[in-house]
């Protein structure tokens, strides 16, 4: 890609950081809201710990931090950019896009990057300010772990963008997105390990969600962090991270140019 | 306005919007769908837990389906029938609230009216079961009495829930801003009713009592049902909670009318 190429889909992706600053109420108020579902988790999960040691092959302090990121993890992609991709297929104004010499899954990607990088900084600093206040939060020691797990982010972000923007793109043929959005984050939250890590599900289960894409969203960043895997082991999750994104980013494209065949506009 | 026109009136405008859904039937099957979807899907959350531990601070695996199971099909009801209210930031923000101030009808009740949210369908139907495999399993000893007192709480489970998302919705009138974050928010908070409310500290417990009372939905019902001794009568107060958050949602839905600027174009 040319530098030229390059800055376009980067000015893009600057606007959609301005977009979640002007709109900080609702970003704020969708994080409280976030927050609240942790809260009524972890003293969920501490009923289930009182008076054992350990479930599932967790600890109390291990499934503490594994809650904590998988919150990371769930806030870097947010609502608002689930709902911006279909939003615009909906209302029609993909028409304008298809008519601009950008390529549209690009863009949306730009998009999503730019919120990324907000919602997520902004998610880490409280996140930090929250883990000071509970004990027994148990941290990787080397800086190698923090490097690997910063690119496990990087992929699980790849990966539930190709998810979002697949399910986004079956708006092309309903009038209506929450259903699909709804259908999307169940599915996703069962089977990446964001309600209950993979290791609690029956074997087939767990088998089940590790060959499906929706596992390199929660469970390798949490994997990584808990150093429940080797450097090796780690290295080997990032790379299915990056096949699934891959494979979904052509996946997402090929679907694309059917379903601009298939584009109704209503409106006016 | 009698009791009895009002119902008439409901069910006229009710059937209007039913028309209007069943235009879009493919949205129509999604909606329900995924409704049921979510549901079963935290259920077998729950299952997943139940099959590693017997008990949860003593609450057994039907004890908590049960909770878990009121508080969507209260939902379910609340979108099914009166999703209205969700579309009240839509009706003052542009200025659609006119027409219905312009009509001898009570404007709460076409608020109520102005949508049908079909995924309640899903709930009602995932939720019901659940429920009433909870009480199947549940050693529960039936009377009469107890099947009379099990549907009053229901009744004011619903009440409940309608009122506190008419509350929420209400804020539309001061917060000038499309989008429903807040409403959305003190939704959210019924998570913290899906769970026995003995696993959350003291404030906790206290708010999900009083300012949003979404524990005499789920959790002081279910200390009935199950015949929790440590619990025994405060679901009595479920009635009185439930004819305080109507007169507070109702007393707020005035309040902000009062301050309807009929902006928009």
């Amino acid at each position: 890609m040319s530098a030229i190429q390059i800055k376009k889909y980067r000015s893009i992706a600057n606007r959609s950081l301005q977009n979640v600053l002007a709109y900080r109420t609702s970003y704020v108020i969708n994080f409280l809201a976030n927050a609240v579902n942790l809260l009524a988790i972890y003293f969920l999960w501490q009923g289930i710990y009182s008076g054992r040691a350990e479930v599932g092959g967790y600890s109390w302090d291990q499934m503490k931090t594994y809650l904590l990121v998988t919150f990371l993890a769930n806030s870097v992609l947010s609502w608002y950019s689930e709902t911006s991709i279909s939003g615009k297929i909906l209302d029609g104004s993909v028409a304008v896009d298809l008519l601009k010499p950008i390529d549209f899954q690009t863009a949306r990607f730009s998009e999503t990057l730019g919120a990324s990088l907000l919602e997520g900084g902004m998610s880490a600093i409280l996140l930090i300010l929250f883990a000071s206040f509970l004990s027994g939060i148990t941290l990787p020691h080397s800086l190698f772990v923090y490097v690997l797990f910063a690119l496990s982010l990087l992929g699980a972000i790849l990966v539930k963008f190709g998810v979002v923007y697949l399910a986004a793109l079956l708006c092309f043929w309903s009038t209506g997105s929450m259903g699909i959005v709804w259908t999307r984050i169940a599915v996703t939250n069962l089977l990446s390990g964001a309600l209950v890590p993979l290791a609690f599900f029956p074997d087939w289960l767990e088998r089940l969600a590790l060959w499906l894409p929706f596992q390199s969203i929660i469970h390798t960043p949490t994997m990584i962090f808990l150093q429940q895997t080797g450097t090796m082991e780690s290295l080997k999750l990032i790379g299915l991270q990056a096949f699934w994104g891959i494979a979904l980013w052509i996946a997402g494209k090929g679907m694309w140019n059917w379903a601009v065949r298939q584009v109704t506009i209503h409106g006016g | 306005m009698r009791v009895s026109r009002m119902f008439y009136l409901y069910r006229r405008l009710y059937v209007q919007q039913l028309k209007a859904i069943l235009e879009y039937n493919k949205d129509f099957y999604i909606l329900m769908c995924s409704a049921a979807l979510t549901q079963v899907l935290g259920f077998v959350f729950l299952w997943v837990i139940y099959d590693r531990i017997p008990d949860i601070n003593g609450w057994q695996f039907w004890e908590v389906t049960f909770m878990y199971a009121m508080i969507f099909v209260t939902e379910g009801v609340g979108s099914l029938f009166f999703e209205g209210t969700w579309r009240m930031g839509r009706l003052v923000n542009m200025g659609e609230m006119d027409r219905y101030l312009l009509r001898p009808v009570p404007v709460v009740l076409q608020v109520f009216c102005t949508g049908i949210g079909i995924n309640g369908l899903g709930n009602l139907l995932i939720g019901g079961v659940i429920i009433w495999q909870s009480l199947v399993h549940g050693h529960i000893h039936w009377t009469l009495g107890k099947i009379s007192i099990i549907l009053l709480l229901l009744l004011t489970a619903v009440i409940i829930r309608v009122s506190i998302n008419l509350a929420a919705n209400s804020a539309a009138f001061w917060i000038k801003n499309a989008g429903n974050a807040f409403p959305l928010m003190v939704h959210n908070l019924a998570d913290l009713a899906k769970y026995p409310l003995t696993l959350f500290p003291q404030a906790i417990r206290v708010f999900v009592s009083t300012v949003l009372p979404y524990a005499f939905i789920s959790f002081y019902p279910a200390t009935y049902v199950f015949g929790k001794s440590e619990w025994s009568g405060w679901w009595m107060l479920a009635p009185v909670a439930a004819l305080g958050s109507a007169a507070a949602a109702y007393g707020i839905f005035r309040f902000g009318l009062s301050r309807y600027e009929s902006t928009g174009n």
